[in-house]
């Protein structure tokens, strides 16, 4: 590992100060841009860097923010996306620990870069703890002048807020998160461009808070520094890679961008627990594809992922040993999705509950034949929901279909799991009665 | 225009058109679900699935969110296509239940045509279905949450489209639920729309539950008469019953809705007391002997006390063809013009109203919605006319301003300007804002006459020093609005209102884009009763003739004189020193009880008339049935007496047209005077402009605007004038007003309508309240002139000072009233227990 | 902080903030923290606090998992079922808490200290199996951590009046 970049001072069960931060260099960036830079600089800056978004889409950073016309009206808003609800990614609630100043830099600068006047960061309600780390860092930076008016003595002004989610999986979504912020039911909506008429009606920016985190590093060190850290061609910087399931050490670690699996799950994650056989992988979280051996030295990047047809999502890499069964794992991510659908459109709000049952009936002995091409029907109709929640459900049952349709029929054949897992289900009538 | 290619045909369609609406320009219905003309798409039931085989989209996509544009190829019938909708379809009905045999939507059901054209039959779900509790939502809706396909489309409509906000979705996912969040009566006057545009049976009409199937019934399109709006129907029938009512598109008038008070207000056609058989004296009759006896007794008063001594009352509700032959069967008998306003200002101001109609100045409410400032001047819409008050939010959702100066405390599900002032007032309002709005241009007002109204205006504003800061920014924003529209009403304005209502909307119409005016009328065909009405004003009201004996006899045709009378005693003994008394009519009126000879009419269900709206707007209701006695009511709820005929039990009622026509031959002897009244030429006789080629019953959907052809003066100085207001301290003015439900006439007579009802209560200002020593909540004795009234008393903060607002409702005796107006001391208004 | 301490700061902050309907879950949140649950009355102060409609406030209080629309006990218990905890034992986590408690998931303790609800995932993937109590979370999880956390809270309820953190 050539060098940390978020996680410099990251040490498990403590909150890096704001001493610390600036010890390394903390709100130097800031500074910097302030004193040298406009925004169109900056934003150039990160352009030139190749930053890509991290909360699942690989969008890259300078585009979205050069989305914002120069005449477009104030206020305008940056908004951190803390939501985090991808099963497996737990990457943003380390790295809130690991500096909290660092993410306040980075809006500021990203607020800075479109001339926003305002922060929001939007956080999961099972992420109280850190919601009040980051409100601690807040009032901090504003007693330091970082936060508020005339920055550092600039002309720029900037403050955040810590919005506190209710807690739905789909506030994670953008034009959804905006509508959980106005006090409104949360829905995906096409109907507007978040640069022109986001939240209340004005410009606004949304990123997740790992690729805030990047900001403040790539004004003091540069775009090609950025890029250097990375392997692989096409690669900028480092990665946060949350890695869970059979391995020794799960963990959140941060590595050049591009690292390949096999060395995130043999070096950073001590390998595979004893008496465990590397089965498969979801490499980005719950909306991709179970990865086989084939690709088990795959470079974990979003344009390598998408070559071989998955997904780098998140970069949450959850590992299944031989002893898994990957239809009680893939019946796991489907009540998640159906539970958290908003219901806004029909194949994804009766779609998920219709794989649900399928798949219910395969994993307690009670599938059919008939049952395979059905949900690969689905999993196909399904991508054409209104929104890409629906896809991503879709992704893993499409997976478990094309990749271990054989362990599908043996559950069919047997009239059981093979391995032996009864998965209960929670058939207490919570998710299916009606209105609290 | 782009030109794109839907299943293999070609269309060219304006810019902005969604695929959707262009294939169903060419008669291809693509499925959907929450897409609707009304509310715009959604794209949330993915129903209306296409493939885009060539040009600039491609692939499957969904048709109701795609602008066409050049060069599109479509097609709606490719498999995967398809195959997609079909799939929708099998996760829609996945939780559905097999209501079908029992549900009232099935025949009507959008959700059983698109399964079934869809190609879903066999079910493939075995989990369960989700299940929820139903609500109480009031009299008018039933709620069966078992059924929804989550089409989100009631929630849209009633909070997006008509703007109220006690239904909403709750819950999250497949358990969404949508409802109140807590049970009772829905509070939108809109609410019955629910149930036509929810595709399933979530929402049903609950008057008619059970009644009958699609198949059943018979149909026709229809008007409602509950106010001068002319929405447009549909009416359903089933044993003689007239069973329930739907809305009907019409795209000038009410689009694709209609409001509850019409939906539900007419029972009082299957009333168990309508008159249905001819009486005499009190004892049943034929029709021949009705109308000999009739007839003999008209010419009997005739040579006794000369023509001039039998006096006819029409109305306001009764169809052109009824007016127009009430007027040519007093011109054939010599007798005086007939009225059609029991009430002489009332009869003026709209006569005013229409005449200043023309055609430049004439808006729907259609065009309203774009408009950029509405002003609405003593009107309440969602009391008088609530589907005004509808097309009022439509033009605020795309930024138009809304005023309203009115003395009540006018609600609307809108955000609008409300300066509450007396009536009185509304005088200096719109001279100050003629003044203020309209620049005082030479060069536009060219003509010396305008000029100096325009002066004159000014110097009647300045009068009132208390006018231009209760208007606020309103002045301001009327100059500077390039497509205003002048809203007017004819009931608590004072007599000049309507024509200096008509001379702003003219001025104004001279200096920006384009400008509107719009009458809300008292009744479904006012307009008609003010073209027919007679040009000169009669000496004396009908009542004086009637007390000085210079009127004897007294036709009553489809109208009830003791249903807006203020002094019920006077009106009785007036009506009890008549020789005779004869009525033609369908509602069992007070009127009626007292009639001599009762011949009963038909209902505008019964019969195909024509009825002319507060546009002008001349529509056709075509008959549902016809009429008789419902079988309910026939068989007391067993089974039909078993005896056989000819005749139609208690269908003996006539078109009062006819009925009409009959007496004229009776009383002049001449068969020929017998022969249908040729409307349009009585129309044109009266100065009206009717358009003769058009097709008007060719198709349901049709109709044309007329307008009076020589218009009265505009500008004039007697527009200026002041009204009379004994604003004398201490003294309250009383005021009468209409409410959505419990004052129109017809609507208090139908059952269903009755249940939503709000017990009457009078409202007065805060300050006022507190000079009382009242507060809201308490209970009053109003002292009137007849009579007493119970009631209690609310406080409004925006509502005009010195008023008391009183509704002309059912459940009140209120008609004990001598003068109008009204004045009512401390000394009149005591506090009580309840 | 009493009863009224706690409206007054709320008012204050939203007559401080740009768009009230902003502190919407906050508000929510606040009055559920001191009811133990968001009750009918709660709602009805939150919307008049907020200047919105019952419904609007009730169409958004339902659609959350953290929001609770009926009585909880003092401590609520998520217990994560999401995949990394379902493979390292979730649900024997979430039956020997109902075992231990005497309940099924959804359902309070008789003497109103503990509700166990599903919910997934978390963020605790790296100490599988994990929950949430009161939103603290505790992972990875053993019968012995989970007896130990059920009767240290149990003696901090015991002890405290109760105050809801």
């Amino acid at each position: 590992m050539s060098e940390y970049v978020l996680l410099q001072d990251y040490h498990p069960g403590r909150t890096t100060s704001l001493e610390k931060y600036r010890r390394r260099g903390g709100y130097e960036g800031l500074a910097e841009a302030l004193r040298k830079w406009s925004s169109a600089e900056l934003r150039q800056v990160i352009t030139d860097s190749g930053l890509r978004g991290c909360g699942g889409a690989g969008f890259p950073t300078g585009r979205k923010w050069e989305g914002i016309r120069q005449d477009a009206p104030l206020p305008r808003y940056i908004l951190a996306n803390a939501d985090e609800m991808e099963p497996g990614t737990f990457k943003d609630r380390l790295l809130i620990h690991a500096s909290p100043h660092m993410i306040i830099e980075g809006m500021i600068l990203a607020g800075y870069a479109v001339s926003a006047q305002k922060g929001i960061m939007f956080i999961r309600p099972s992420y109280e703890t850190q919601a009040r780390i980051m409100e601690k860092a807040v009032e901090e930076a504003r007693q330091e002048g970082y936060l508020g008016t005339h920055i550092l003595g600039s002309g720029f002004d900037f403050d955040i807020k810590i919005h506190r989610s209710g807690g739905r999986y789909i506030c994670g979504e953008a034009s959804a998160q905006i509508k959980a912020i106005q006090g409104m039911r949360p829905r995906p909506d096409k109907t507007f461009h978040m640069v022109q008429h986001g939240l209340w009606g004005k410009p606004t920016i949304v990123n997740n808070v790992e690729t805030l985190a990047f900001v403040p590093h790539i004004v003091r060190k540069g775009g090609a520094w950025f890029q250097s850290l990375a392997e692989g061609e096409n690669n900028g910087g480092t990665k946060l890679y949350c890695i869970s399931g059979k391995v020794r050490r799960p963990g959140c670690y941060e590595a050049p961008m591009g690292t390949r699996l096999s060395e995130i799950i043999e070096e950073l994650a001590g390998g595979m627990l004893p008496g465990c056989t590397f089965k498969a992988c979801l490499p980005g979280g719950a909306s991709s594809s179970f990865m086989t051996r084939e690709h088990y030295h795959i470079a974990m990047d979003f344009d390598s992922l998408k070559a071989v047809g998955n997904r780098m999502g998140t970069g949450a890499i959850i590992v299944f040993d031989q002893n898994t069964c990957l239809v009680g794992a893939t019946l796991n991510l489907i009540e998640y999705f159906a539970r958290e659908s908003c219901g806004f459109c029909t194949p994804c709000r009766e779609g998920l509950p219709f794989t649900r049952d399928l798949l219910r009936r395969i994993e307690a002995g009670e599938g059919e034949e008939s049952f395979i091409p059905l949900l690969k029907d689905m999993c196909h109709f399904m991508t054409h929901a209104y929104c890409a929640f629906a896809q991503g459900a879709a992704t893993p049952v499409h997976a478990l279909l094309t990749f271990f349709e054989e362990e599908v029929r043996e559950h069919v054949r047997r009239k059981k799991c093979p391995y032996g897992t009864t998965h209960r289900w929670p058939g207490t009538g919570i998710e299916d009665s009606c209105r609290n | 225009m782009p030109e794109l290619i839907i299943d293999q045909r070609k269309i060219v369609v304006p810019e902005g058109t969604k695929v959707i609406a262009a294939a169903e320009q060419l008669g291809i219905m693509i499925p959907r679900f929450c897409y609707h003309p009304a509310l715009g798409s959604l794209g949330a039931c993915r129903m209306c699935a296409v493939l885009f085989k060539e040009g600039p989209v491609k692939g499957l996509e969904m048709s109701c969110m795609v602008d066409v544009q050049d060069g599109m190829v479509v097609s709606t019938t490719d498999p995967e296509a398809v195959a997609f909708r079909k799939w929708i379809v099998e996760c829609l009905m996945l939780n559905h239940p097999h209501d079908c045999p029992v549900c009232d939507e099935g025949g009507h059901c959008l959700l059983q045509d698109e399964t079934v054209s869809g190609g879903h039959g066999l079910r493939r779900y075995r989990g369960k279905k989700r299940t929820y509790t139903d609500q109480n939502l009031g009299p008018f809706i039933q709620h069966e949450m078992n059924r929804c396909i989550h089409c989100w489309r009631c929630r849209r409509f009633y909070q997006e489209y008509a703007g109220y906000h006690d239904l909403g979705a709750f819950g999250i996912g497949n358990r969404t639920y949508f409802g109140r969040s807590e049970e009772g009566a829905l509070s939108s006057p809109f609410s019955g729309n629910l149930v036509d545009i929810c595709p399933t049976g979530v929402f049903t009409d609950k008057p008619s539950r059970f009644k009958g199937r699609r198949w059943d019934f018979e149909r026709a399109p229809t008007l409602c008469l509950n106010c001068s709006l002319g929405c447009n129907m549909v009416a359903s029938t089933r044993y003689r019953e007239l069973v329930r009512m739907e809305a009907r598109l019409n795209s000038r008038v009410n689009g694709y809705f209609i409001c509850d008070r019409g939906r539900y207000g007419f029972q009082y056609a299957n009333h168990p007391e309508r008159p249905r058989r001819p009486t005499v004296d009190g004892a049943a009759a034929a029709w021949e002997e009705a109308l000999h006896a009739a007839s003999e007794r008209l010419q009997a008063i005739r040579e006794k006390n000369g023509r001039q001594a039998v006096a006819c009352l029409g109305s306001v509700r009764t169809s052109l063809e009824s007016q127009a032959r009430l007027a040519l069967l007093c011109r054939n008998q010599g007798w005086p013009e007939p009225l059609f306003f029991s009430d002489p200002s009332l009869s003026r101001k709209t006569r005013t109203a229409v005449s200043r109609l023309d055609s430049t100045l004439a808006v729907s409410m259609k065009d309203m919605e774009d408009a950029d400032l509405i002003l609405v001047v003593g009107s309440d819409p969602i009391n008088e006319a609530p589907m005004l008050a509808l097309a009022l939010r439509q033009a605020q959702r795309r930024g138009a301003v809304l005023a309203v100066l009115d003395p009540r405390p006018v609600s609307l599900p809108a955000a609008f300007q409300h300066v509450p002032i007396r009536p009185s007032r509304l005088r200096s309002a719109l001279c100050a804002l003629i003044t203020n709005a309209v620049p005082h241009d030479a060069a536009k007002l060219a003509d010396p006459g305008r000029l100096q109204y325009h002066q004159r205006c000014a110097r009647v504003a300045a009068e009132d020093r208390e006018i231009m800061e209760q208007l606020a920014a309103l002045p301001v924003q009327l100059r500077k609005s390039r497509r205003p529209v002048i809203v007017c009403g004819t009931d608590v304005v004072p007599e000049t209102i309507p024509s200096l209502a008509a001379d702003l909307a003219l001025l104004l119409k001279q200096v920006k884009d384009d400008a509107g005016l719009f009458y809300v009328l008292n009744g479904a065909n006012a307009f008609g009763a003010a073209l027919l009405s007679p040009p000169d004003e009669p000496s004396g009201t009908m009542i004086e003739n009637i007390e000085n004996g210079n009127t004897r006899a007294l036709l009553l045709v489809e109208t009830d004189p003791f249903n807006r009378f203020p002094d019920q005693r006077r009106l009785r003994d007036a009506l009890a020193r008549l020789e005779l008394l004869i009525t033609v009519d369908y509602l069992p009126s007070p009127a009626l009880s007292m009639a001599h000879i009762v011949l009963p009419a038909c209902t505008a269900f019964e019969t195909k008339a024509h009825y002319a709206n507060q546009e002008g707007r001349i529509q056709t209701a075509w008959p549902a049935y016809e009429g008789g006695t419902p079988l309910s009511q026939v068989s007391g709820g067993t089974h039909p007496p078993r005896s056989f005929g000819d005749d139609l039990p208690g269908g003996e009622s006539r078109n009062a047209c006819r009925v009409l026509a009959d007496l004229d031959a009776k009383l002049s002897g001449r068969e020929e005077n017998r022969h249908p009244v040729d409307l349009w030429n009585r129309l044109e006789e009266r100065g009206v402009s009717v358009p003769r080629d058009f097709p008007w019953d060719e198709n349901p959907e049709v109709s044309a605007r007329v307008s009076v052809r020589t218009p009265e003066q505009p500008f004039s100085p007697g527009t200026l004038s002041a009204t009379h207001d004994s604003v004398t301290d201490g003294a309250f003015s009383l005021l009468l007003v209409e409410w959505t439900f419990g004052t129109e006439e017809l609507s208090s007579c139908s059952p269903a309508a009755r249940q939503a009802e709000n017990p009457p209560f009078l409202t007065m200002h805060a300050e006022d309240a507190a000079a009382l020593g009242l507060a809201s909540g308490d209970m009053v004795l109003l002292h009137l002139d007849d009579t007493r009234l119970k009631l209690g008393v609310q406080v409004a903060e925006k509502t005009a000072k010195g008023i008391l607002i009183l509704p002309r409702h059912r459940q009140l005796d209120w008609q004990g009233i001598s003068r109008i107006p009204a004045m009512l001391f401390k000394k009149h208004i005591e506090r009580t227990e309840a | 902080m009493t009863f009224d301490d706690l409206i007054k700061g709320l008012r204050k902050q939203i007559s401080e903030t740009h768009h009230p309907r902003e502190l919407a879950i906050d508000v929510m949140f606040a009055l559920q923290n001191r009811d133990g649950y968001l009750t009918d009355r709660g709602l009805r102060e939150a919307a008049d606090l907020l200047g919105m409609t019952l419904l609007e406030l009730e169409e958004t209080a339902t659609f959350y998992d953290f929001i609770y629309r009926e009585p909880v006990g003092k401590f609520v218990i998520h217990v994560c079922d999401g995949l990394t905890c379902w493979m390292f034992g979730g649900e024997a986590v979430t039956d020997y808490l109902c075992r231990k408690l005497d309940i099924t998931v959804g359902e309070t303790t008789r003497d109103g200290l503990f509700t166990v609800l599903p919910t997934a995932c978390i963020g605790y993937c790296d100490r599988a199996p994990a929950l949430l109590i009161n939103r603290v979370p505790y992972g990875p999880l053993t019968p012995e951590k989970i007896d130990t956390i059920l009767a240290d809270l149990k003696s901090a309820a015991f002890r405290t009046n109760g105050e809801r953190t």
